[in-house]
């Protein structure tokens, strides 16, 4: 039997994908509203609707919970006292080691961390790696749902 | 075997987490000192070979190269390689190959398609060889053309079992000091029965490493089969039927937002201008892009996106497509097939003289079929998560193509490849539409804009929408019979040819003259492999016409097929069994009818019988016979489970499977007018597996759809007379 064939399709194409003739274009048009961690109330429009609306009520509501593994420690009231852990006020956008009174650790005051809602993120997720030192013994919360909780909490909190 | 030299990989051992290669000296020609670092990072494991761990428990670990979409390949390469290295199944675990190209260099295939085992050279040897080579596909870390067990599996992993297994003897033997031929293996144990020693594999795994890789393993005859044959249960089920089982779209990550897309609806079409004046103050949204292709907005959440990107008014540059209707496009076909007249257009198969054996033809017999576009329609709509920061790119997604995919991040993010990962999970189906990498380049560039890593997520419009689809085509047949209504000439042309290439080819049938062209049609949508690829469209033409011609020469479907198939003992049985199977010759009730179609596919000789109910107002298909030949079924259960499958998206796309295009743009957008068989449609369907060739494999994945749509058309035709040229069925009035 003659048989006349070209190449198989489904190489073909995978040749090509392999051979980048596909550059990958940048954005024509960017607009970035906001970073993430940046208050949401920043967004550029005035027009914009409530943004804590019941989605953040209920993560609040969450946070706050769950913040009672932290309370032994913190509190987080404005001029409250330290306790075994520093005060936790206003701690988002603040530099690591700055509650007055507190005696950090060394590896906490010479972290050169500021605390954006990412960085909390990462050191709750695990203290000991993000800040190797630190005597933060308890607090570790795996689960990233939590954490974000209570990072909205400890927010909503300090904004009163 | 020549000098070797003790190779020392502490520093590449202590910087994978204390791979224990450290200290072992691997015999050239065995990769494990560079693959280990990869897949044998734990405590107390040793790599034996490319594809098998131990552990310090006994336990065994089946490296495979390819990926898990609902198939069941896992559990059955596992059984093969398990199998050959007599390991015990309980203690069996199963682990994807990395997407690495350390794990796919061409030194590996090599090392485990030696040539010399007993298996051909080229897996199907059809009338244009195999679908992909076994080197193509393996370190392109492919899965697709129902090849992993064929190929891989029959090549590579049973291989490395029984090497693996060799290579435990050899240092027991070494141990003991007792001949090799002295000991036997049972159960991930090695034995001797002279001085009743057993000992766990384990317990040798180092020394078993240190050892040569056996040339010429020896493979097990079938009467020694253990695992292989065996309707072993699928590994992934328990995760699967829990919940626990992660999937592309299961990525997680610290910090990760949410993209929601929309390309312009029609295909090739640039995004002119967009407004999102509303966008830009709704809740939670980050960034808004346009990336000249597509529009993206990243928000804190999915929905969130979703919204945002629904309030966008955007405008489209004007393309070629724009005016395109389906009708218009079927009369391009028509046109050009008209052009192409007797003789132009690409020959893909040509023997005797069709010319003149048609025109000296006693009965003539002409027909024109049509198949729509078609969608594949995966459970999970495609998605990818990508993050891109300094020098480095993370990419999470599921694809039948992790190596690319990992290609396609690197030259997208523009990151060098080497600090480029790829990690992929399950496939919430693939069926060919996770061959394409448009998803993993998306997210992509996406993650490179906002750099930091972003979860994007098609609708399942975009899905539906922007899809690259079977194509749709039309296929034109003349045929002669002699004065005996015997086949004397096959005369076909048809639009498109993308994969396998002897999909519209019928050497396994006697016909004397035949001549198989085909034509290539320009159009703007984007065409991709579909299950079975152009065996899904031929198989319906060529069984539709088989039928027509024995109709024309006064012959039973069933008998006709049997002379065309005269001299082809393997093809006859399973043509035979399909029919005892559904007990053809018994008649049926009033307005029921039984249609029969063959077609042999991806190595595997397929015959199903259909038995339609015409008596209200739609077509209902009750029952499937399947009769199959892939030559050896590794596990029947996971191959009738494929044939159950093949049949639920034939079936699909045999009553309702259509994408149209209006005006440029695809018409369908969701289930409601792209609807999926439903269970009360799915017919019972009976699964009888023949295994004619032990040597030889075939696939399973998709052998079983291409005869399904003719065995229920030929069907309504011995039901009411009504010949059916055009799918779906939902077009047609049966009134
Ligand atoms: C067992 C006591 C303990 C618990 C429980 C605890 N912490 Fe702490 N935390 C500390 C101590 C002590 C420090 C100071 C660490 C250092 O100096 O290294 C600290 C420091 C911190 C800091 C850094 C403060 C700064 O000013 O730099 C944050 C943020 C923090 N904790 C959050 C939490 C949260 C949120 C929880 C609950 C999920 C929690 N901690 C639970 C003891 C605790």
């Amino acid at each position: 039997m003659k048989a006349v064939f070209r190449a198989s399709a489904l190489v073909l194409v995978i040749t090509l994908a392999a051979c980048g003739s596909d550059p990958a274009p940048e954005p024509t048009e960017q607009i970035v509203v906001r970073e993430p961690g940046a208050d949401a109330s920043e967004a550029s429009d005035t027009t914009a609707p409530e943004p804590a609306g019941e989605a953040t009520a209920s993560l609040v509501a969450a946070g706050k919970s769950a913040f009672n593994t932290c309370i032994a420690c913190h509190v987080l009231e404005k001029g409250g006292a330290n306790r075994i852990g520093p005060n936790l006020y206003g701690i988002i956008g603040q530099a690591a080691g700055s509650a007055d009174g507190f005696k950090y650790s060394d590896a906490m005051a010479s972290s050169g961390i500021t605390w954006t809602k990412e960085e909390l993120d990462s050191y709750l997720a695990n203290p000991a790696a993000k800040v190797p030192g630190t005597t933060m013994m308890a607090g570790a919360i795996s689960d990233a749902g939590q954490r974000e909780a209570i990072i909205a909490y400890i927010e909503d909190a300090s904004a009163n | 075997m020549g000098k070797w030299t003790r190779r020392a990989f502490i520093g590449a051992g202590v910087a994978a987490g204390g791979a224990l290669v450290v200290g072992i000296a691997v015999r050239p020609g065995n990769p494990i000192d560079r693959l280990s670092p990869l897949v044998a990072k734990g405590k107390g494991e040793q790599l034996i070979n490319a594809w098998v761990k131990i552990d310090a428990d006994n336990i065994v670990t089946a490296i495979v190269p390819h990926v898990e979409m609902g198939q069941g390949i896992f559990t059955s390469l596992a059984q093969m390689l398990a199998d050959e290295l007599d390991a015990d199944w309980s203690k069996v675990r199963i682990l994807e190959a990395p997407a690495d190209d350390k794990y796919v260099s061409h030194d590996i295939v090599r090392e485990f398609a030696a040539p010399n085992l007993e298996v051909p050279a080229i897996l199907e040897p059809t009338a244009s060889g195999s679908f992909l080579s076994l080197a193509t596909v393996m370190t392109l870390q492919i899965t697709g053309g129902s090849f992993s067990i064929r190929g891989t599996g029959q090549r590579a992993m049973r291989t490395a079992g029984a090497a693996a297994r060799e290579m435990l003897v050899a240092a027991a033997a070494k141990e003991w000091n007792v001949r090799a031929a002295e000991l036997r293996t049972e159960n991930s144990m090695v034995l001797h029965d002279k001085s009743s020693k057993s000992a766990t594999f384990a317990s040798f795994a180092t020394a078993a490493a240190e050892q040569s890789l056996p040339a010429k393993p020896k493979l097990k005859s079938p009467k020694d089969y253990k695992l292989m044959g065996k309707p072993i249960a699928r590994t992934d089920i328990p995760e699967k039927t829990d919940g626990s089982a992660i999937f592309g779209i299961d990525a997680d990550l610290p910090g990760m937002k949410y993209a929601a897309v929309k390309a312009p609806p029609v295909v090739g079409a640039a995004v002119e201008t967009m407004d999102a004046t509303t966008a830009k103050t709704m809740p939670g949204v980050l960034q808004i892009l346009n990336m000249g292709d597509f529009v993206a907005v990243v928000a804190d959440g999915y929905w969130q996106a979703e919204q945002a990107l629904a309030t966008i008014d955007t405008t489209y540059s004007k393309t070629d497509g724009d005016g395109l209707d389906q009708d218009a496009l079927f009369a391009r076909y028509a046109k050009m097939l008209d052009e192409a007249g007797d003789s132009d257009g690409d020959v893909e198969a040509e023997e005797g003289d069709v010319g003149e054996a048609f025109a000296n033809a006693a009965t003539k017999v002409e027909a024109e079929y049509k198949v729509p576009f078609l969608a594949h329609a995966t459970m999970e709509p495609m998605n990818c998560t990508a993050w891109v920061r300094e020098g480095k790119c993370d990419v999470w997604s599921g694809t039948q193509m992790p190596l690319m995919a990992r290609k396609a991040a690197a030259e997208t993010s523009g990151i060098d490849y080497d600090n480029v990962t790829y990690h992929n999970a399950y496939l919430g189906g693939g069926f060919g539409r996770r061959a394409e990498m448009d998803m993993i380049i998306m997210a992509t560039r996406i993650a490179k804009a906002t750099q930091y890593p972003v979860k994007m997520i098609w609708s399942r419009e975009e899905d539906t929408m922007q899809d690259h689809y079977r194509p749709s085509a039309t296929s034109r047949f003349q045929g002669g019979l002699d004065k005996d209504g015997k086949a004397v000439s096959w005369s076909n042309i048809h639009t498109h040819l993308f994969d396998p290439q002897e999909a519209p080819t019928v050497p396994y049938y006697n016909i004397a003259n035949h001549k198989i062209r085909k034509i290539d049609v320009p159009t703007h949508l984007r065409f991709g492999p579909w299950r079975s690829v152009d065996h899904s469209q031929h198989g319906f033409f060529i069984e539709s016409f088989v039928d027509e011609m024995a109709q024309a020469a006064g012959k039973d479907g069933y008998a006709f097929r049997r002379e065309l198939l005269a001299g082809s003992p393997r093809h006859l049985k399973v043509l035979d069994t399909a029919a005892k199977m559904s007990g053809w010759d018994k008649p049926l009730p009033e307005g029921h009818g039984r249609g029969i179609a063959f077609v042999p596919s991806f190595g595997t000789i397929i015959a199903e019988v259909a038995e339609v109910d015409m008596t209200g107002k739609k077509p209902k298909v009750k029952k499937i016979f399947v009769a199959a030949d892939p030559g050896f079924a590794v596990n029947p259960d996971g191959f009738a489970a494929q044939m159950e499958s093949s049949i639920a998206y034939g079936l699909t796309a045999t009553l309702f499977g259509e994408i149209s295009v209006k005006d440029g743009a695809v018409q369908q957008s969701n289930f409601h007018d792209y609807p999926i068989l439903r269970i009360n449609e799915m017919p019972d369907v009976a699964v009888e597996i023949i295994n004619g060739d032990h040597k030889r494999l075939g696939g399973a994945g998709e052998p079983g759809l291409p005869p399904l749509a003719p065995a229920v058309t030929n069907a309504i035709f011995a039901a009411t007379g009504k010949r059916v040229r055009e799918l779906p069925l939902s077009k047609v009035d049966f009134a």
